[in-house]
């Protein structure tokens, strides 16, 4: 008989927000975070005290996979940032601190959560309204006819990942490899359907990073006694060896006989049966002159000595993971018969050569149109080679990102208090008409509006972990940071020496004040004087799309979380 | 026991319950956040999904919870309105019994325990509610609360505006969804309500169709911001194609819901192999086989496969070399919702069949891959073979939880544009009303009589027959109070009626004839109707119903300064009509109150007053709710304004844009007073150990 439990009764919180619970889980969620956040951000070591295993990590996407979070709110919180990440791979960080701020900034004014809500629509409207104008000067197009934009892209991503441990030329070689790779898999020609090809990444954890290295087409791992033994391999021409890629079993074993009875008489195997097809099979390869099968499962051993005899290389158990980028680089089709092959689904290789790696050895497939390459990945430790796998991942799919939406946004906190500063004066100048459509006053408009600027700023100010003193100017809104161990009557336009994105250097007519100090809202420009924009050095730069939808993640999970009015729990 | 008036339970748990849900009533309600065992996390505002959230253990309030579940999935809306309506009319009729002095409930027995006797009271109340539910209800909403209503249609053909539809849904999401997403989604539903349902003479059909395949007809995107949601041509199925060969054109699409390549053995069969050569033979000729079917498939210039299994790879290779696209592991409800919207039906695959022509395929435009975020799904745009034009709903969202509110507010929101379509027939209530209500409370005494005092003293017997021969009087009074005060806003005509009772009936029994037809005949029905009174009372009659058809010239229901003289549907065989509309805002549940209260101050039966006055006070509850905030409007406000409008024949003051059907309104009441009988007339809660059991006829097996 089963066991009949009764469900216990569910656990109800009303106003969830104004417990202390809340406020303080919260604060200590958004301290992790903010203290991650940057290039200069502080690591976290995650490891479950019972001996697992340790990893060290600034990500968010690590970070907030690791932590276990029970309260209903920030699991709604972290929910967002994850699903945002598991979309964008970058601005996780962005997204949840902001998301964070603006939670406690808002609880701070303490308005009807509607009023709330319909205000920080209509500002974030304002700000995704900016950023996708031709108006806005905190982005930039990507001009795909030179690689300095991408690689500045790369270089972001990669400098903002502390726990990779690189340093500035290993950060460079790694850009330079990742922007590489990326371009081997954009097909040459271009039809109304662009398919990008693959990057596979290949862990090698004992050189060092400047050993890191792309190949153009697909290496897979063989067993140092299998590569001793290689001989000439066969081939069509002095550039086309002939492959068959087969996505069934080969092993031998007897196929799906269906939900009826087979009956087999005494003496008679089946066994044989189905080898002597798979011999024949083999004798079919040979004949059609292919000089390399690869099979996803296993191929029997009969048959791997019959084709080695004729001189055929053979590989199996690739797994179903490699097939994609094999068929799409050899134009093989995966075969799923052992009866009956058509000479046209062979596929063609231009080379095949063995290369080895430190301790590993690999066959290197060379394909005669380059849509998948490897990219050899070295780093010092285990836990440092995690960390920079996910980062060239994440710097692989922003340069997909950017390729759908040729723009980038300046980064280094220059965005964020440009976008401050511009959304307090949109606020300002706000028309009534504006007003009477979100039904609010104007000084709950204008406190509400502040406390958006004053969420965007904190992500900026979250950038400097280190003793230091955040301003921003009164003409592009942009962030620049200075030491905060400055005699009193000096001039701050002594210390600063370019903004957070690099794009413009100290000028004379720049005013800074501290960042988030009171001041009388202006309208943020560009510049006009081409001398003083930074054209040679990287800038820093951010993913437009990624941001872009990490900024309207923040702002409505936010609203959702003070739109809360009651909470209930399950406990069984 | 479960009795209302030994431990309160009942009130307090319809409370506790109500409690639950009051913060998210009403337009500016705020969301709750419920948790599964499983750890994730869901907002919601619907009322049924966070009273079944709360899982509670006393059984009655599982019950109160089921009830509730029950009309929301009939419904899709009004499951918060459900439950604070049933707590304050626990709590009304709890204070009706506590008093006793005086309360008609409680005068005619005087003696037996206390439990038995708040038992037989409770029964009685009971009845008394189950009488005026079918009888009153009907006859108040026809005589009083018609006259307001407004009707959701443009003109007589039953056409909807989009204003109009929009109004009903905002008004619907104002309620279902957070602040932020209201407009969005309000948009995005009348959208679709158009872009699947071009034409309304299927209108029916095509909701009912939404509704059914509301799961296929959406998918959530999470880790994407809610403005991108979108509404999208054609049909998506949530997996990628096995195998994807592009192909332009006109695409021909063949259901397959077997596996096309076959076994060695059949279940049933038996297989002998007598030597290897025979085995191996026989592999090649299944081979040989799927690759014929599949050239076959090639040849009648078929495209795509859409299957419900799992296909063998052999398969897919040989598709791939066909140039046919496979897409696998179909759910039988995709593949039912396709054979609807094509009317087609699977392609078996058997040996006769494989030269044969193939005819049941469909057309489509195009299919193609399509990414949403990261993932690729099948995009299928079928052209057009039905009235119902296939589009899917793509809702977006931060998380999760949000995805799925939305989704299912969308799907509750069709289903109450469902109701919206629905009508209410002048059920026996009010036409036959006299006779029935005399049988009906007859009946109902003899009933309390029966159940009261069987096993009593026979000698109490004498008493109570006498009191129920008294109680003739107050049933003749009832009757004819019934009748009249029907008529008592009808200003002048009102003494004549009074005079020819019996001329009055005519018309009605007219109507009765005429309930079969179909509504687009009203026209016609109210023709026949109104020559039918000019010629039995008055000529004020005929004016009012040139004014109703003025209205339906006009139009829009906004425009009632000139058109809209209240008496729209008063002529009609129908309590409410297809699309009648109230403004939102507790308009319906004021109104009612209303003229709940004026029934009750004439009806001389006094627990049918009790009720009444009981159901009357409750309603105000929602409205008092819905302006419990609001600075500019509070509740006092509001009510005077509306009964002061009420007391001199004018319009109620309108203050909100939104509209809301009435026939869901009308459900609601009758479901709140249908749960409230079956609470009432529970007497005793018996625990047990094991799960009711289920009667099943094994018995016989065992015998054997």
């Amino acid at each position: 008989m089963s066991r009949i439990e009764a469900k216990k009764p569910s656990l109800c919180t009303s106003e969830p927000l104004t417990k202390e619970v809340v406020s303080y889980s919260l604060s200590v969620l958004s301290g992790i975070l903010k203290s991650c956040y940057g290039p200069t951000g502080r690591l976290k070591q995650l490891h479950n005290g019972m001996g697992g295993y340790v990893r060290t990590t600034s990500q968010s996407s690590v970070l907030l996979g690791g932590l276990s979070i029970t309260h209903p709110v920030l699991k709604v919180l972290t929910a967002s940032v994850q699903n945002h990440i598991s979309r964008f791979s970058d601005c996780g960080l962005f997204t949840a601190i902001l998301c964070c701020s603006l939670v406690e900034n808002f609880q701070k004014i303490n308005f009807a959560a509607c009023t709330v809500t319909k205000i920080s629509r209509h500002l974030l409207s304002l700000c995704i309204d900016y950023l996708k104008s031709e108006a806005c000067v905190c982005r930039i197009a990507v001009d795909f006819d030179s690689i300095k934009t991408l690689l500045s892209l790369v270089h972001s991503v990669l400098a903002s990942k502390p726990a990779c441990m690189l340093n500035k030329t290993e950060t460079n070689h790694i850009s330079t490899l990742v922007l590489k790779a990326f371009l081997l898999t954009i097909p040459h020609t271009v039809e109304t359907n662009v398919v990008l090809g693959r990057c596979v990444i290949v862990p090698v954890k004992d050189k060092r990073v400047m050993d890191s290295t792309v190949f153009p087409g697909l290496l897979i791992e063989v067993p140092a006694f299998q590569l001793a033994r290689t001989f000439p391999i066969k081939r069509i021409s002095s550039s086309t060896i002939k492959m068959a890629l087969f996505c069934i079993s080969m092993s031998g074993d007897i196929s799906n006989t269906g939900e009826g009875t087979v009956i087999v008489h005494h003496g008679i195997s089946l066994e044989v049966a189905v080898l002597d097809q798979l011999l024949s099979l083999g004798k079919q390869l040979v004949n059609d002159q292919v000089g390399l099968v690869v099979c996803q499962k296993v191929i029997h051993p009969s048959l791997k000595v019959y084709l080695k005899e004729h001189h055929v290389i053979t590989i199996d158990r690739i797994g179903v993971s490699m097939m994609e980028p094999l068929s799409q680089m050899t134009g093989s089709q995966p075969i799923a018969s052992l009866h009956s092959l058509s000479p046209t689904y062979y596929g063609s290789l231009k080379d095949l050569r063995t290369e080895s790696f430190g301790s590993k050895h690999f066959l290197h497939l060379i394909p005669s149109d380059t849509l998948v390459c490897s990219l050899i990945l070295c780093n010092r430790n285990e836990m440092a080679w995690d960390e920079l796998k996910v980062a060239c991942q994440t710097a692989e799919h922003v340069l997909q990102l950017t390729i759908k939406q040729p723009l980038a946004l300046l980064g280094g906190g220059c965005t964020e208090t440009h976008l401050a500063s511009y959304i307090r004066h949109k606020s300002f100048t706000l028309p009534t008409s504006a007003l009477k459509a979100i039904d609010c006053s104007w000084t709950q408009y204008q406190l509400v509006a502040d406390a958006f600027c004053h969420s965007l700023e904190c992500v900026a100010r979250c950038l400097e972990h280190d003793d230091c003193e955040i301003l921003t100017d009164t003409v592009y809104g942009h962030f620049w940071s200075v030491q905060s161990e400055f005699p009193s009557d000096c001039n701050w336009s002594d210390l600063v020496l370019k903004c957070g994105c690099g794009i413009y250097s100290k000028q004379q007519n720049l005013n800074w004040r501290v960042l988030q100090s009171q001041c009388t809202p202006f309208t943020p420009q560009s510049c006009s004087n081409e001398s003083f924009v930074n054209s040679t050095d990287h800038l820093v730069l951010d993913c437009f799309t990624a941001k872009c939808s990490g900024l309207q993640v923040a702002v409505e999970t936010a609203n959702l979380i003070l739109d809360l009015s009651y909470i209930v729990e399950d406990q069984n | 026991p479960a009795a209302l008036s030994d431990d309160k339970p009942l009130a307090q748990e319809a409370e506790a319950l109500a409690s639950a849900v009051r913060g998210a009533l009403g337009p500016r309600g705020g969301q709750v956040l419920l948790t599964r065992p499983t750890g994730e996390t869901l907002f919601t505002r619907d009322g049924r999904r966070v009273l079944e959230a709360l899982s509670l253990a006393p059984p009655t309030a599982r019950m109160m919870v089921a009830c509730v579940s029950m009309h929301h999935s009939m419904t899709g809306d009004g499951a918060k309105t459900f439950i604070i309506l049933l707590a304050k009319l626990l709590r009304g009729l709890q204070a009706v019994l506590d008093k006793r002095e005086g309360s008609p409930f409680c005068e005619d027995i005087q003696r037996g325990e206390r439990h038995q006797r708040s038992c037989h009271s409770l029964k009685q109340i009971s009845q008394s509610i189950m009488t005026f539910q079918t009888l009153l209800l009907d006859h108040v909403m026809a005589q009083d609360l018609r006259k307001h209503f407004l009707s959701a249609f443009s003109n007589w053909e039953g056409e909807i505006s989009r204003d109009t539809i929009e109004s009903i849904l905002e008004a619907y999401f104002c309620g279902r969804i957070g602040y932020s997403d209201q407009k969005l989604l309000s948009q995005l539903s009348s959208d679709f309500y158009y872009k699947c349902i071009p034409f309304k003479n299927d209108r029916n059909e095509m909701l009912n169709l939404v509704n059914e395949y509301f799961v296929e007809l959406h998918f959530a995107v999470t880790g994407l911001p809610v403005s991108n949601s979108r509404i999208l041509e054609g049909l998506i199925l949530p997996r990628d194609f096995a195998v994807y060969c592009p192909a332009g054109g006109d695409i021909r699409i063949l259901i397959v819901t077997e596996s096309i390549h076959s076994a060695l053995s059949a279940p049933g069969l038996e297989f002998v192999i007598n030597a290897e050569a025979q085995y191996q033979a026989s592999q090649i000729w299944i081979t040989k086989r799927t690759e014929a079917i599949m050239k076959h498939l090639q040849n009648s210039n078929i495209k795509v496969l859409l299957s419900s299994v799992k296909q063998q790879e052999i398969v897919i290779y040989y598709a791939k070399i066909n140039g046919i696209s496979i897409v696998e592991c179909l759910s039988s409800e995709e593949i039912s919702l396709l054979c609807k919207i094509t009317g087609i039906s699977p392609f078996i695959p058997t040996w006769d069949n494989i030269h044969s022509e193939i005819s049941e395929t469909m057309i489509a435009k195009f299919c193609q891959p399509l990414v949403v975020g990261s993932k690729r799904f099948v995009h299928l745009g079928l052209t057009r073979t039905c009235t119902f034009q296939p589009h899917c709903v793509i809702f977006c969202g931060p998380v999760h939880g949000v995805t799925e509110q939305h989704a299912s507010a969308f799907h509750g929101a069709f289903k109450m544009l469902q109701q919206l379509f629905k009508a209410v027939d002048l059920s026996d209530g009010c036409e036959v009303s006299d006779q029935q209500l005399k049988t009906c409370m007859a009946e109902t005494e003899k009933q309390f009589i029966d159940s009261s005092w069987v096993g009593e003293n026979p000698s109490c017997t004498q008493t109570v027959v006498q009191k129920s021969s008294n109680l003739a009087m107050p049933i003749e009074n009832f009757e004819r109070d019934f009748m009249f005060s029907a008529l008592i806003h009808r200003g002048s005509s009102l003494r004549r009626v009074q005079k020819l009772p019996l001329k009055c009936k005519h018309p009605s029994e007219m109507w009765v004839k005429n309930t079969s037809e179909t509504i687009v005949n009203n026209h016609g029905i109210c023709n026949e109707a109104m020559t039918a009174k000019e010629n039995t009372t008055t000529s004020v009659v005929s004016k009012e119903i040139t004014a109703a058809k003025d209205f339906w010239k006009a139009g829009n229901p906004f425009n009632y300064e000139k058109s809209y003289k209240y008496t729209v549907q008063s002529y009609t065989n129908l309590v409410i009509q297809q699309g009648s509309v109230l403004p939102v805002g507790g308009n319906f549940e004021i109104l009612l109150h209303y003229y709940l209260h004026s029934y009750a101050k004439q009806c001389q039966e006094p627990k049918i007053t009790v009720v009444s006055t009981v159901i009357a006070e409750a309603l105000l509850s929602i409205p008092k709710i819905l302006y419990r905030t609001t600075n500019k409007n509070s509740f006092p406000q509001v009510y005077f304004k509306a009964t002061s409008a009420l007391r001199t024949n004018q319009q109620l003051p309108m203050s909100q844009q939104g509209l809301e059907s009435v026939y869901c309104k009308y459900q609601l009441v009758v479901s709140v007073l249908h749960c409230l009988t079956k609470l009432l007339t529970i007497d005793l809660i018996i625990g047990i150990r094991r799960l009711p059991q289920k009667t099943e006829d094994n018995d016989s097996e065992d015998d054997l």
